[in-house]
């Protein structure tokens, strides 16, 4: 029968829909990628001029999705860390998921830079010759170091399969990485740090783009911080909400409640302290970068429409302040729909975040006589992110529907019927 | 390329354009595509999208037309483009003051043309394509660029290069004088190309009047502009610089 | 990257970049291979079966991990931390019955619980194998009535060869049935000699020098731990087919094998034979 042809892979005690259901909820997802596999064949073919993307706007949707996936994919470092060094074991029921969460961003976000660049086969020339002056050889370094400790991280979880494990090399393999997964988590909290700063960084050091310089410390501008900050901020509820929708879509419980408040918790306290700099950090600019700079402020919110000042005060005060409130009082994280609605915000708010520092800094002129300009992506470049969405949901699903994403599954599934 | 300032001294290049002069007739854009084997824009090519290593600008003075070229400022040694290129494809020569852009080794990551304030670079969307027997007018100087690389004005190395040889071959020494296609071109001459290293020269760029674009900024560009009418200065003013005396 | 190539700069921020970027290279990669390293060791002094029950054991849930002395409620709500070899527990030394008589399996008694047959004569393992001393100072180990019923008929146990080295809580027997698998533990510390000829018992094994059987079950502990794994196991089966077994004092049917879906079969052997 086809609905039972993948019986033997899939773990004891635990229930999985039917095959024909599985290839039913993975057929969209399929068609989205084939689109996508499409599009990026295009690209790579003939040239980016199937993106909208042009010598004004040289970041458009891929550069702002990227940066977006790769702060909302820190959930996986930031969960080793605090799981493997701060021992905050509830977080043994979430690593899992955060891995493979953090390897789809990872990866999804590699593979359409290799699409966004114009000749990806140079990639290996950043390695052999870098520009250590640049933010971006920072990057391209940490990224694929990262990659990689995310890659050997996910493949315990992938060794544990049912009928995998049935081959004791495997199983004795995934218990020796485990028992050095410390390493792993500590290594990644190194890299993930460097890279995501120096993302915030790429924007900071523009000295010629007085909208997004900023002044630091030494060679790191604040934007390093504050987006190391904002992604530490993030990942947790990130992992709150895939870890919810997951347990939406398959209708049932996945793990304990502790879990949620322990990561909206600290989700909630670092979102505090990121908004205190991050207003910090927007005051100095407003009275003392940008004008010694020769650019007022008040002047890169004149455009108005999708450019004013509501933005500035939506990712700040209404997609900032207001999750680190919900997330942090405890009588309103006790509350489910008020703990996810707290992380989706904090999650819109720091995708906002990137948005600014790509789209809104290439949109605003420098030149006195140059004109704001408006960028809306072409249809390869939003099949391109679909390839992404859908590739992370295939194998999100593959890995939920095969290995033990959630080992508090089978438990929760016991006292579930004890009631 | 071989670096051969060394034996030739040194030199600061600059351009120095008279605002007053321009009338927005575009010979410096098709001088400098020809010059540098700019490929004709493809069909479906915008302002935005097209390859123009040297672009004129409308000046909206509320009154008489002007008009601005505005190309590559060549900034000093801190050059916004040189420090944020990941593969080094960006290097300032000292030797001549000119930024240059190695497209054997650019990427096409875009980032220098954000770091970019003058908006002077500019990228092959699109793969080069000459109609058939055009390629035979390539100039041999100029190397022809591939899809997904960066490029912009680099005061015409080509002909400086070939200004070094003939000095070498004539045996003269010190800097080298040529002139790039666009100053040449200009049927007003009102785009002048020196040496800062030339006093005269570099007293001419002093002057009362002469400006550079978003001087705030401190890049240093090597681009001069000259106009004596008020209007046209208000409009190439920076932002800030009402504000700061 | 590398001093003999072209833009190699000897200046600090350089050589910090590089590096920083060399010792995690080295780090990550010396980590993979210390971890293939041990494995290969592992393997060659043939620990996959501690490693495989430490494995399944970390990933029990709490009530099957429950203490034998919380089950027979001598202590408060407790989980084993020892992997069920309560060998070496010093809580479990401090329960042992002080008289050595009463340490020894009675001999005559049989319970019964909920029409599983629990013969007292024995010893059993929480993996539902049984032990017993056999002529001449080997040991008996066979499949409790719950295992058995899981076999049925027409189930195969897969028995160690002759010769082979067990070692407690490792797997010993595989069971096959319907394209189920199942791996059983091992009771004991020997060396296997044969199938065992008493109908009962499935092989004979000769005792590890030292060998106690302290962390095996025996009398009124053994009734009250059947009784909690059939709530446990009637609480698992109703949280995956939804209907109950045993919910109004019924018996367990004579083969469960045949009575139960293959899903929930195989459930149900993962849970007895703690293979999860």
């Amino acid at each position: 029968m086809v609905e039972r042809l993948d019986e033997g892979w899939i773990a004891r005690g635990v229930r999985r829909a039917p095959f024909d259901r599985f290839l039913l909820w993975a057929a969209p997802w399929a068609a989205l990628l084939a689109l996508g596999a499409y599009a990026i064949f295009l690209c790579l073919r003939d040239g980016l001029f199937h993106t909208n993307m042009d010598n004004r706007y040289v970041f458009g949707l891929w550069i702002f999705l990227d940066l977006a996936v790769i702060a909302l994919g820190a959930g996986a470092f930031f969960t080793g860390f605090l799981l493997y060094v701060l021992r905050k074991t509830e977080l043994r029921a979430v690593i899992n998921s955060a891995v493979v969460i953090g390897l789809v961003c990872y990866s999804g976000a590699v593979l359409i830079l290799a699409v966004d660049v114009g000749q990806p086969l140079r990639a290996w020339f950043t390695f052999y010759h870098p520009n250590v002056h640049s933010m971006l050889t920072e990057v391209t370094f940490c990224i694929t170091c990262y990659l990689t400790v995310l890659l050997i991280e996910y493949v315990p979880i992938f060794l544990k399969n049912r009928r995998l494990a049935l081959k004791p090399s495997m199983l004795v393999f995934e218990y020796n990485l485990h028992k050095v997964m410390v390493v792993f988590a500590l290594v990644g909290t190194l890299l993930s740090f460097f890279h995501q700063g120096s993302l915030g960084g790429l924007f900071g050091v523009l000295r010629g783009r007085p909208f997004a310089f900023r002044e630091g410390l030494l060679i790191w501008p604040s934007t390093f911080f504050l987006f190391v900050l904002s992604a530490m901020a993030v990942g947790p509820s990130f992992v709150a909400l895939t870890t919810w929708m997951a347990e939406k879509v398959t209708r049932r419980r996945l793990v304990k409640d502790e879990v949620y408040q322990t990561l909206g918790r600290i989700s909630g306290k670092l979102l505090l302290a990121y908004v205190f700099f991050k207003c910090l950090d927007t005051l100095l600019w407003i009275n003392q970068t940008a004008p010694e700079r020769g650019f007022p402020a008040h002047r890169f919110y004149e455009y108005g429409g999708a450019f004013g000042t509501w933005i500035l005060f939506t990712e700040i005060a209404l997609l900032g302040l207001v999750p680190a409130l919900l997330l942090l009082k405890p009588e309103w994280r006790a509350r489910r729909g008020l703990l996810i609605a707290g992380a989706a915000m904090a999650c819109l708010g720091v995708t906002l975040n990137r948005f600014v520092f790509t789209i809104q800094t290439l949109a605003l002129p420098t030149l006195p006589f140059d004109r704001l300009l408006l960028y809306w992506p072409s249809w390869q470049e939003f099949a391109a992110f679909g390839f992404v969405l859908a590739y992370g949901m295939l194998v999100y699903s593959f890995s939920y529907r095969y290995l033990k994403l959630f080992p508090q599954e089978r438990e929760l599934a016991m006292t579930e019927a004890k009631r | 390329m071989r670096k051969q300032g060394a034996e030739a001294g040194t030199a600061r290049y600059a351009m120095f354009i008279d605002l007053d002069r321009c009338n927005g007739c575009g010979a410096c854009m098709v001088a400098c595509a020809v010059e540098n084997n700019v490929p004709p824009p493809q069909p479906a090519a915008t302002p935005r999208t097209g390859l123009n290593w040297l672009r004129v600008f409308r000046l909206n003075t509320g009154g008489r037309d002007a008009f601005i070229p505005v190309m590559c400022m060549q900034c000093g040694e801190e050059t916004p483009c040189q420090s944020v290129c990941p593969q080094k494809a960006v290097e300032y020569d000292p030797a001549t003051g000119i930024v240059g852009q190695i497209p054997e080794r650019c990427l096409g990551c875009r980032y220098c043309m954000a770091a970019c304030p003058y908006q002077a670079r500019v990228f092959n969307w699109w793969d080069p394509q000459w109609p058939a027997g055009m390629e035979q007018a390539l100039n041999p100087r100029v190397s022809v660029r591939q899809r997904g690389t960066v490029e912009k004005c680099n005061f015409c190395h080509g002909r400086w290069q070939a200004a070094l040889e003939k000095a070498a071959h004539d045996g003269e020494s010190g800097p080298v004088r040529y002139t790039p296609a666009c100053a040449e071109a200009c049927p007003a001459q009102a785009i002048r190309f020196g040496d800062l290293n030339d006093e005269g020269f570099a007293a001419e760029c002093r002057e009362e009047g002469v400006f550079r674009l978003l001087d705030s900024l401190g890049t240093g560009p090597r681009v001069f502009y000259r106009t004596s009418r008020a209007e046209v200065r208000e409009a190439t003013r920076g932002f800030g610089e009402v504000k700061r005396g | 990257m590398f001093p003999w190539v072209y833009g190699f700069e000897w200046h600090p921020g350089y050589l910090i970049f590089l590096g920083v970027f060399f010792t995690v290279a080295v780090v990550v990669a010396g980590t993979v291979l210390a971890a293939l390293w041990r494995s290969f060791s592992a393997v060659r002094r043939k620990q996959e079966g501690r490693i495989y029950w430490h494995t399944v054991f970390e990933d029990l849930a709490p009530e099957e991990r429950r203490c034998r002395h919380a089950i027979t409620g001598e202590l408060p709500e407790r989980c084993c931390d020892r992997e069920f070899d309560c060998r070496g527990c010093r809580m479990h030394a401090r329960l042992l019955y002080s008289d050595e008589a009463g340490a020894r399996a009675a001999s005559s008694e049989q319970a019964e619980v909920c029409g599983i047959s629990l013969p007292l004569d024995r010893y059993y393992h929480r993996g539902h194998t049984w032990v017993r001393e056999g002529e001449d100072g080997a040991l008996l180990v066979g499949l409790d009535d719950l295992g058995r019923r899981l076999a049925g008929g027409d189930g195969i146990v897969e028995l160690p060869a002759p010769g082979t080295e067990l070692r407690v809580n490792e797997p010993a027997f595989r069971l096959r049935r319907n394209g189920v698998e199942a791996r059983i533990l091992s009771p004991v510390d020997g060396t296997v000699e044969g199938p065992a000829c008493d109908g009962e018992a499935l092989i004979r094994v000769r005792p590890a020098a030292g060998f106690r059987t302290v962390h095996l079950l025996r009398g009124g502990e053994a009734a009250a731990w059947m009784r909690h794994e059939l709530d446990r196991l009637q609480v698992a089966l109703a949280a995956s087919c939804g209907a109950a077994t045993l919910a109004d004092g019924g018996v367990a049917a004579p083969d469960l094998g045949r009575s139960l879906a293959p899903r929930e079969f195989d459930t149900m052997c993962g849970l007895v034979f703690l293979d999860v």
